[in-house]
């Protein structure tokens, strides 16, 4: 194989490595993915989303053409229910031991991108006055996308539609009492989509939203938020939650309504706590596997020596994609998968070059 | 509707199975390799937990040594003070067990209270009260066990300046050098509470009082667990390590039923400072937040806990509230007085119930305690003080169950 040519390797077959392994094969270079799980997909595959946010089109279907366009190509070698257990070596030439069903390999790869993403915040970690284990009522965004995907929007306790629906923001996020002081970015987009989707399927619901500060960046605004309020009554709450506590059997949610300048309690049916990101244990181990500087969150440090490299790591010839490195939605995602592929190509070049 | 077109299954499995940390995932680095690289620098000396110890599950999916043995009894001023059966019961449960303890005469208070009522000089002032203590503790060879939540939490945020902030060690350092006293940290700051958690078993196998009869709500301690969280000890088992599991899993191993309220995440009212200079707050606090809500809720036999401040407030502000008809008569006891109870200890020379302010008499009858029988001991006890007869209350007196006898 010439060295211009050594492939690329992959980690993670979510969103964003399907797209980098798409993208390095567009531009007809040879790419190798691999993923722990047995199914390609990543977490909107593995947690059963809906719709994807912004644009609402069929989780299922958009992921499905994703992984299809990798499957179906002849420059992408697949290695699923597989590990990376093992990396030396410099850009041009890492020597990858991989942990596969049939054992374990080593290969060379010219290039390595790191797309391992995101896990959800565990609302029981911190945020205990959240109850998510002690209520059968409370539940997550990603628990509240199954329920949507099936078209059963209903109270874990009884089984029947809820009448009033309460989202719960920053679960996880922007708070410096449990250390998670970024904003997740993608809860408040998620939490308007998918109040939209129950007052679609639930038309008597009443829905709140209960927030820090709405952040719906660049188009969200016109496309989520206005829409929920204008179209869909979703009442938009500006206060903390500071805690939910049963009310026979019903919740009773206490905080305060900052707009109103005074403390609030509003009976619910049913909670979703909006649980931001935090870097997933597959990011956590590559890390720490390829040897990559880590921020104090856990994500993979990235931007490189300028800082304007959104997709470099500290360690050259590696990248990183998406969610691996901060908290992101899908066109973060994708936009750093298709700079992380070029980049990956690049490097194979100029060290073939070197050599 | 079908279930299995729903998710629910797999939400309530989820939520059947709790948290399960994992420490990979803590949010913040373990201070005691960072206390290890200190010691291997040769910036201070690290006391190891003694052998033998247990090893606990900390909220973060860490792992905590707890000593068992040769242990030094760092003492709180409140419980000394106010509430004396709860540091007597603590030191007759290890005479029952035959622990090797010390009682310290040269232990000075923490000054926590202080501390939290800004009241204190400085942050080396600070921290030179602890290491003292904990010199004191290395030089016996005696394992510090910590008796106050107060102390317990104020130590923790003093052991993460210590370790974060070289310029302090510095100057406590220099002022310990002129008391000829070597800087001295425990590998773990533990908490007396998490010594009678890792013998709850040991507890049972000698409980003499049966308690399956009784209800008992927990308060658990602010400065047990909400501050420097990540050391508190969580069990799985214990409400889905959603809670410290300390004071609850106690409770549990002696058959007690533990009831659940609403307002259990709230503060006793003591506050961190407000007992000191907002005391009629504290007073409502405790009352409409907390022991209303109990007796509202779950209507307990008493209320556990496992703080000094925790338990001078709950038992002491009924006393007014009282007074206004309020809805109160919540007897309000430490882990440690339950445990020696269940035990056998004597109800007045070893709990030392006389200095509750809330009615305990209905709990001891409810146990099938005759407290009348041993009241009378109590009061023969003094009036033989008074004839001269002896100086006072010896660990003779005290020490035989009162079921053995």
């Amino acid at each position: 194989m010439q060295d211009t040519m050594r492939p690329i390797l992959v980690i993670g077959g979510g969103p964003g490595g399907l797209e980098a392994a798409r993208t390095v094969a567009a531009l007809g270079h040879p790419v190798v993915l691999v993923e722990r799980r047995q199914r390609l997909g990543g977490t909107p595959d593995a947690e059963r989303y809906a719709k994807l946010t912004h644009h609402f089109r069929d989780a299922e279907e958009a992921i499905g053409e994703l992984v299809a366009s990798v499957t179906e190509n002849p420059l992408v070698e697949i290695l699923t229910r597989s590990e990376v257990t093992g990396c030396e070596g410099e850009p041009g030439h890492f020597r990858v031991t991989l942990t596969t069903p049939s054992g374990a390999q080593e290969r060379v790869f010219g290039a390595i991108i790191v797309a391992t993403g995101f896990q959800h915040f565990d609302p029981g970690r911190e945020t205990q006055l959240y109850n998510y284990y002690s209520f059968p009522d409370v539940v997550t965004l990603s628990d509240m996308e199954a329920m949507l995907k099936a078209h059963q929007v209903v109270r874990p306790s009884n089984g029947q539609p809820p009448e009033r629906v309460a989202f719960i923001q920053c679960v996880g996020s922007r708070d410096r009492q449990i250390g998670n002081e970024f904003c997740s970015k993608v809860c408040c987009g998620i939490a308007s989509k998918q109040a939209i989707e129950i007052k679609q399927q639930l038309p008597d619901a009443r829905v709140f939203i209960f927030y820090i500060d709405m952040r719906m960046y660049g188009y969200w605004e016109n496309e989520l938020y206005w829409p929920a309020q204008e179209q869909y009554k979703v009442n938009y709450v500006k206060g903390i939650v500071s805690e939910i506590l049963p009310k026979g059997d019903r919740l009773l949610i206490r905080g305060e309504d900052t707009t109103m300048g005074r403390p609030m309690e509003v009976t619910v049916d049913l909670v979703v706590l909006s649980v931001g990101m935090e870097p997933s244990s597959g990011t956590r181990q590559m890390a720490k596997l390829l040897g990559l500087a880590q921020n104090k969150y856990g994500y993979i440090e990235a931007g490189g020596p300028t800082g304007l490299d959104p997709v470099a790591t500290s360690r050259p010839g590696i990248f990183v994609v998406g969610a691996a490195a901060r908290p992101a939605d899908l066109d973060d995602t994708f936009a750093t998968a298709g700079l992380a592929a070029a980049r990956a190509i690049a490097t194979v070049r100029q060290a073939a070059v070197v050599r | 509707m079908s279930e299995q077109m729903i998710p629910l299954t797999e939400i309530r499995e989820k939520k059947a199975r709790g948290v399960r940390p994992s420490p990979e995932e803590a949010p913040h680095p373990d201070l005691r390799e960072e206390l290890f690289e200190l010691e291997a620098r040769g910036e201070l000396i690290v006391q190891r937990v003694p052998e033998p110890y247990v090893e606990v599950t900390t909220k973060f999916g860490r792992t905590k040594k707890v000593p068992i043995d040769h242990l030094w009894h760092h003492k709180s001023c409140g419980q000394c003070g106010h509430i004396p059966g709860y540091t007597t019961s603590i030191l007759w449960l290890n005479r029952q067990f035959g622990i090797d303890y010390l009682d310290p005469t040269d232990q000075t208070s923490c000054t926590g209270w202080n501390y939290y009522a800004s009241a204190t000089s400085n942050a080396v002032a600070q921290l030179l009260v602890m290491c003292r203590n904990f010199a004191a503790a290395y030089e016996t060879g005696y394992y510090p066990l910590i008796h106050c939540g107060t102390s317990y939490g104020h130590y923790k945020e003093l052991r993460e300046q210590l370790v974060h902030h070289k310029e302090l060690r510095d100057q406590v350092r220099r002022v310990l050098d002129k008391l000829g006293k070597p800087l001295v940290v425990p590998e773990e700051i533990v908490h007396y509470s998490e010594w009678v958690h890792v013998m709850r078993h040991r507890i049972a196998e000698r409980q003499v009082i049966d308690m399956r009869g009784i209800t008992a709500c927990v308060h658990p301690a602010c400065h047990y667990y909400k501050i420097v969280a990540e050391d508190a000890i969580y069990d799985p088992d214990i409400y889905g390590g959603q809670r410290t599991a300390t004071v609850t899993a106690l409770l549990q191993a002696l058959g007690i039923t533990v009831a659940d309220y609403s307002t259990w995440f709230d503060c006793c009212g003591f506050g961190f400072r407000h007992i000191l200079v907002q005391r009629d707050f504290t007073r409502s606090f405790a009352v409409l937040r907390k022991i209303e809500v109990m007796k509202d809720e779950a209507n307990p036999d008493m209320t556990v806990t496992h703080d000094t401040g925790c338990v001078t407030t709950l038992d002491k502000s009924q006393f007014a509230a009282r007074a206004h008809q309020r809805r109160v008569g919540v007897p309000v006891l430490a882990d440690s007085q339950v445990a020696a109870l269940a035990m056998g200890a004597h109800p007045f020379r070893v709990l030392q119930l006389h200095w509750h302010s809330t009615d305990w008499r209905p709990l001891l009858e409810k146990l099938g305690i005759d407290w009348q029988k041993y009241w009378a001991e109590f009061e023969e006890d003094l009036a033989a003080i008074e004839r001269g007869e002896k100086p006072g209350l010896t660990w003779e007196d005290a020490e035989q169950p009162i079921a053995m006898r």
